[in-house]
């Protein structure tokens, strides 16, 4: 009877995982993530055609799928009016949106809870400072604070032509982390300043613990169920705006197969003649916030349920 | 009160400076050279930057354009367009502005009633059947990009189904296309707003209703409620009573802030139904990248959400007894 | 008796955890007449407020009563009841006085608005005839100025005030049955003492039968006439209340009795009385008695069956199959905890001390009050000419720590008026020039009402807060201002065991890993010496070595307020700051702690500065104790001393209030009326004039009070005389012991 710290852990993420689980609507947007997130590491294996500009293919096909016969055909999302095949590029898409919205929010929790926690216990000048600071990036929507960002910043650069989807790929990614560091700061400030309040910090003052202890050893293992739920929730969130900066054409340029691009691309005029290749990616879309957002609710739930 | 509404006051001015700093360095400091972007990019001769520049006034040093620029903002002076044939940027704001307000004023009388009934309903039968319904409802097809459900909107009414009998009826009362004239007047333009309106009252709908219930289901743990029941009273008089009465105070501070949300999503909104709005013209000022335009479109903004936290905050403390000692 | 008013027999009550329903309360009863108090005691988890609630019929949704029992209110079935049938019996026969009457009333609401709310729902009346009734009621409740009260939300009422409107809401429809679930926990001693006052006085009056919900057996004895003991949801002994005192039958009734400290006992005389272990967990019941595993009488029957309710005639009941030996042993000597104590025997080492421990003055008292006039009042003199006398003394070489005229004011920000007037706003005054010295190995404890600064004061001398003024000495060094400033040499020598064990220890950290910390930063030992001393700490406060691989959610509050102990002997201090260590612990762990902290003291030398609400416990503990009232000192004496006349007004009130566990002592109170006033705007004169029941006039209110020396270390400050005092005092308790 002497369990280590580590099996602890285990045990205490596998009863994460079962209260996650439990729950049928968490348990879909759960899985539904993970196929989504299959899709975006193995997509290149996956999709017929694996490069998504391939224009070799009749145009305008419609669907081949035939659920009832459980047949995908040689085109299941049809080809659109350029001849590329819709079914490969939403596979394809399935990369840039996990990146940018994964990273981005990933980044944006890592320093956003660094700074927060910082801002929570020290307090004083620095906190105030930061604290207006944030107040003030938070009264700009975010949508339009990143319409300007990626506006301005995809403008500025024009030597070398090549790279520019990449750099605009880039600039979203950037943008989304900046976005949201404000946001994640300001939970982990005030999570920090319950904790910090608690009478094991002070005991840890009483000793002369140094900041950085006090912060990482003694509040930061408190926190972390809060940062986890505000992790998936940035992640819902920047999947929506990486969706939406995409379609109004500030995401990836084309002819990279955004699936908000896409949806942009096919719509208007070029809806009546290729449906499929609007619908499809937008379903795409649809599934994965849902998804997420399913996800993001169980874990909330199940972060509460463990507290 | 009087102690807390200074706190407010303060913390408005001290965020629209940072506000305006912000917007206005962002939009200067980075690297590169705004003339240049403006003429046209690598394209553009010396010349043409060069006069661009002194138009403009880039020529002083950074702090005093701040000033100029801060000083003629608030003076109503927000310079000429370069994107829409020199109009006075000031009017076409304004214009634009009206516009967008009606629409998110049909947005917010819809889904406001609609998303406090939802989330009381949802909170009074936490993890009941309706609230499980609500609760997926809100979290799925509610929470969608307003793009895509804009465009099923538009999809369903204008084009996929036009022929159907469905479609016929609801093309009656929403006409297939949102493109109306932007000096057109409200009546005129209502025809063209519900539309965009139901696509923006979605997108406000998950958000209220959600934080709605979680008030209601906090302040249903609360000793009072018992306390209430036990006087004897009828369940719909505790409901009404106490609970809602102090469910839905915080309300008022979740509208406010659901404005910042709306902004944003009627900027897709907009653009996706072709809306003269607000939104619209920020990304066509984008696209056109004329900086003045853009940084006037996301002060007014900024000026609009920090006015209604303002007064939100104001109405809150008005209708809490708990803050006046403060 | 006359026909029950309330007869509940067999009453199960079970809650469901997960798919099972546990039953939280068994096999409970109960009978009460009209016009009678009954008591229903109980440490956290024993029940009570579950009671509370099926008595009602108002169980939450996870919670219900099995069938079999019976729950007969004036002869009708509750347990039958329609929902609409109950609701108009919750209207004006049954009320319950929850517990927290500050969350029990609707914060958005006005206190009038929800009074005359119950009228209307019970009696259906309202507007000026409710308006009528709720003045009346408001009145006999002792509430000041009833219709400006009534104007009032409940954030704008004290503690006290709450409580009274909760109560007189609950009486306006004059209910035949009361439940008080707690009524007086949260509240200061003096404020408990005026409610007891007016539940007592209303009571007297009526017609109503009152169950009263409480841990304190002090209250229960002055205010109930049976008793009925709950542990762990089963009722373990049922008696009117002098007979419960005078002879409980119950091993745990009688542990309960003896494990709080009277006032007057002291650490010297003898150690406290403790149950062993923890109450069982509701998921972990067995078949025996559920008493067994802390039981000092426990036999094999106790834990193959469960002892049965016996009546012993005289309205006494009793689950115990030993019942008739406990009478024989009233004091049982097998007291000793089921862990094993590997340093030293407690009863040992205080006999080692003896008496003569006692007659030794404390030397804080001799140095800290040298200097004060005998008995002759310069009256002239201002505070500050008294303070600057209180200064001047020897430096004592066994003086651990010296307090000079410590002072901490919050500024307060400015509100706008003042801001356009440029004024500034006065500071709130937490600690306002207190002057102390401490001896080593001693315990200096401090009382006083919440809001007394007595918790600022601490937290300065620990550093966890700045001062604003004042030094601070510690064994002749001059101590920094803030815990980041001094050295770790300082560090190690002042710790602190903190209040409340839930937040004391972090719930990330082992065991282990708490104690170690110390250990490797202030000690600089090695990690493997920490593990050695690791087990060895442990086993200091009989907590077994294995349990440094626990976390502190499987530690019950009174194992976590051990580590914390442990955390802070850690580094071997000559200091502790122990702030209200005991008042979060259940009556049955608190005694287990103090006797741990009195027997660490002797061990290791180490000095206390002791901080409670509760008069006993810190009597029992300390050697010295000051009174705290309002940012500064007001007496300071030896412990023997000080619970006797002449004592401060306001240490009389505080004595006075405290509900003694004995039926028999039927005080007559000195009952302090009003709140304390702000901090910010402080009484003139003597800060005590406005509350105090000994007032002599004008000198009160316009000069600040002298200090008196009563004896060498013993002195009042206060603008009477002590003769006068005394003999005023004297005659107040010759009155009592007459009533």
């Amino acid at each position: 009877m002497n369990p280590s710290l580590f099996s602890r852990q285990i045990a205490a993420l596998r009863h994460f995982a079962a209260v996650l689980l439990r729950r049928p609507q968490s348990a879909l947007g759960t899985a539904l993530v993970c196929f989504f997130l299959f899709l975006a590491l193995f997509g290149a294996g996956l999709a017929p055609y694996p490069n998504p500009n391939d224009q070799s293919h009749a145009v305008r096909v419609s669907p081949t799928l035939d659920i009832g016969a459980l047949r995908l055909g040689e085109h299941p999302f049809g080809t659109d009016r350029l001849g590329r095949d819709v079914y490969s590029r939403v596979i394809l898409g399935a990369r840039s949106i996990f990146r940018i919205a994964g990273l981005g929010a990933l980044i944006s929790v890592i320093v956003g809870s660094a700074l927060g926690l910082y801002m929570g216990y020290r307090g004083g000048w620095f906190d105030e400072l930061l604290g207006r600071v944030i107040d003030a990036l938070l009264a700009i929507p975010a949508l339009v604070l990143a319409l300007v960002l990626v506006g301005i910043i995809r403008n500025l650069d024009f030597e070398i032509g090549s790279w520019q989807a990449e750099l605009a790929d880039n600039v979203v990614l950037l943008v989304i982390a900046v976005l949201y560091v404000p946001v994640v700061a300001r939970v982990a400030r005030s999570s920090a300043l319950d904790i910090k309040t608690r009478e094991f910090v002070e005991a840890a003052e009483i000793r002369g613990e140094p900041t950085t202890y006090i912060i990482f050893r003694e509040i930061l293992p408190s926190v972390i169920p809060a940062l986890v739920v505000e992790a998936s929730l940035r992640f819902s969130y920047a999947i929506f705006l990486v969706a939406s900066l995409g379609f109004l054409g500030f995401g990836a340029r084309p002819p990279s197969p955004d699936w908000g691009l896409m949806v942009n691309e096919n719509r208007g005029g070029f809806y009546q003649l290729t449906p499929w290749a609007l619908d499809f990616p937008a379903l795409a879309i649809a599934i994965l916030v849902i998804a997420v957002n399913l996800m993001s609710d169980g874990i909330r739930r199940a972060v509460q349920k463990g507290n | 009160m009087l102690k807390f509404l200074r706190r407010r006051f303060v913390f408005f001015f001290f965020t629209y400076l940072i506000s305006s700093l912000m917007i206005f360095f962002l939009l200067r400091v980075l690297p590169g050279d705004p003339a240049r972007v403006i003429a046209g990019g690598r394209e553009a001769t010396a010349e043409q930057v060069a006069q661009i520049r002194s138009e403009l006034g880039l020529n002083a040093p950074l702090p005093q354009q701040y000033v100029n620029w801060l000083g003629n903002f608030l003076g109503g002076d927000w310079g000429k367009t370069i994107a829409f044939r020199g109009a006075d940027n000031r009017e076409l704001i304004v214009q634009r502005s009206i516009n967008s307000a009606r629409l998110a004023l049909v947005a917010l009388l819809l889904s406001v009633p609609l998303s406090l009934v939802l989330g009381i309903i949802a909170g009074l039968r936490e993890n009941k059947l309706p609230d499980v319904i609500i609760s997926l409802l809100t979290l799925s097809v509610v929470s969608l990009p307003e793009f895509v459900t804009g465009l099923f909107l538009i999809n369903i009414v204008a084009l996929g189904w036009g022929r159907s009998k469905l479609a016929g009826a609801l093309g009656w009362w929403f006409p297939s296309s949102s493109a109306v004239r932007a000096n057109a007047s409200f009546s005129e333009m209502l025809p063209a707003l519900w539309l965009p309106a139901f696509a923006a009252t979605l997108v406000l709908l998950a958000y209220i209703s959600r934080l709605t219930r979680a008030g209601v289901i906090e302040e249903l743990k609360r000793d009072y409620v018992r306390a209430a029941a036990l006087k004897g009273i009828p369940y719909r008089s505790v409901i009404t009573r106490h609970v809602l009465r102090n469910a839905l105070l915080p309300t008022v501070t979740v509208i406010a802030i659901s404005i910042t949300w709306l902004i944003s999503g009627l900027v897709v909104i907009e653009y996706v139904f072709g809306f003269p709005g607000l939104g619209s013209l920020l990304i066509a000022a984008i696209e056109r990248r004329d900086l003045l335009l853009v940084q006037s479109i996301v002060m007014v903004s900024v000026t609009v959400i920090l006015f209604t936290n303002l007064f939100a905050d104001m109405a809150y403390a008005a209708l809490n007894p708990r803050i006046k000692l403060g | 008796m006359t026909a029950p008013l309330l007869d509940v027999e067999r009453l199960t009550i079970s809650y469901r955890i997960g798919k099972r329903w546990i039953p939280a309360v068994r096999d409970f009863h109960l009978q009460l007449a009209p016009g009678h108090i009954v008591g229903l005691v109980g440490e956290s988890g024993s029940g009570k407020s579950t009671v509370a609630l099926a008595l009602m019929r108002y169980l939450s949704s996870n919670g219900r009563v099995e069938s079999g029992g019976r729950l007969a209110f004036a002869g009708e079935d509750l347990l039958s009841k329609s929902d609409a049938e109950m609701r108009s019996i919750w209207a004006r026969r049954v009320k319950l006085a929850p517990q927290n009457a500050g969350a029990a009333l609707n914060p958005s609401m006005k206190i009038g608005a929800q009074v005359t709310e119950v009228l209307g729902a019970a009696l259906g009346i309202g507007g000026a005839e409710a308006e009528q009734a709720m003045l009346r009621m408001f009145h006999d409740v002792n509430l000041v100025d009833p219709e400006k009260v009534a104007e009032r939300y409940p954030h704008e009422l004290s503690g006290g005030m709450q409580q009274r409107v909760v109560i007189a809401m609950a009486l306006i429809t004059n209910p035949e049955l009361l439940i008080l679930d707690e009524p007086t926990t949260g509240l200061d001693v003096t404020t408990e003492a005026v409610i007891l006052d007016l539940i007592r006085g209303l009571m007297a009056k009526r017609d109503t039968g009152v169950i009263y919900i409480t841990h304190n057996l002090g209250v229960v004895a002055q205010l109930c006439e049976r008793v009925l003991v709950l542990y762990a949801g089963e009722i373990m002994e049922e008696a009117p209340v002098e007979q419960l005192y005078a002879a409980p039958r119950h091993p745990y009734s009688l542990g309960l009795l003896n494990s709080v400290p009277r006032l007057g006992q002291s650490k010297a005389d003898s150690r406290l009385h403790s149950i062993s272990g923890n109450p069982p967990a509701l998921a972990e019941l067995t078949r025996g008695c559920v008493f067994a595993e802390r039981c000092d009488f426990v036999i094999d029957k106790c834990r193959a069956e469960k002892p049965p309710l016996e009546q012993l005639g005289d309205g006494r009941a009793v689950r115990c199959f030993r019942w008739e030996e406990v009478t024989v042993y009233p004091h049982p000597k097998s007291n000793a905890p089921s862990v094993p104590r590997p340093t030293g025997d407690d009863s040992e080492a205080s006999r080692r001390r003896g008496p003569a421990h006692r007659d030794r003055l404390p030397p804080i008292a001799m140095g800290g009050l040298r200097g004060v006039e005998k008995n002759t009042s310069p009256l002239q003199r201002g505070v500050r000419d008294e303070e600057r006398v209180l200064q001047k003394d020897d430096r004592d070489t066994d003086t651990l720590m010296r307090v000079t005229d410590l002072k901490k004011h919050f500024p307060v920000a400015r509100s706008l008026g003042d801001w356009l007037r440029g004024k500034k706003p006065a500071p709130i005054r937490a600690v306002d020039g207190v002057n102390l010295t401490l001896g080593a190995g001693q315990t200096l404890g401090l009382v006083g009402e919440s809001g007394s600064g007595k918790t600022t004061l601490s937290r300065l001398i620990i550093g966890l807060q700045e001062r604003t003024g004042g030094q601070l000495e510690l064994l002749g060094m001059d101590i920094r201002n803030s815990v980041r400033e001094r050295s770790p040499d300082v560090l190690s020598k002042l710790q602190m065991v903190f209040q409340n064990p839930q937040n004391s220890l972090n719930p990330y950290l082992s065991v282990r890993q708490a104690l170690r910390r110390p250990l490797v930063k202030l000690r600089g030992m090695t990690p493997a010496g920490a593990e050695a001393e690791v087990a060895q700490l442990l086993r200091r406060v009989n907590l077994r070595e294995d349990y440094a691989d626990r976390f502190p959610a499987e530690l019950s509050g009174g194992e976590k307020q051990r580590v914390a102990v442990a955390r802070a002997f850690a580094s071997d201090p000559d200091l502790i700051i122990c702030d209200e260590p005991v008042s979060a612990l259940d009556v049955s762990v608190q005694s287990a702690v103090l006797n741990l902290l009195a027997r660490l003291q002797e061990e290791h030398g180490t000095a206390y500065l002791f901080i409670s609400h509760d008069l006993a416990v810190v009597g029992y503990l300390s050697d010295v104790i000051a009174v705290m009232y309002l940012g500064q000192l007001f007496e300071v004496g030896a412990a023997s001393d000080l619970f006797q006349p002449p004592y401060h007004p306001y240490t009389e009130a505080l004595v006075s209030a405290i509900p003694v566990a004995d039926p028999h002592h039927k005080a007559e109170r000195m009952l302090l009326h009003d709140v304390l006033p702000s901090a910010q705007r402080l009484p003139s004169g003597c800060r005590f004039h406005t509350r105090c029941p000994r007032k002599i006039g004008a000198v009160c209110e316009e000069e600040a009070p002298p200090w008196r020396e009563v004896d060498a270390g013993h002195a009042i400050r206060c603008h009477i005389p002590l003769e006068e005092l005394s003999a005023l005092q004297h005659s107040f308790l010759r009155r009592e012991e007459i009533a």
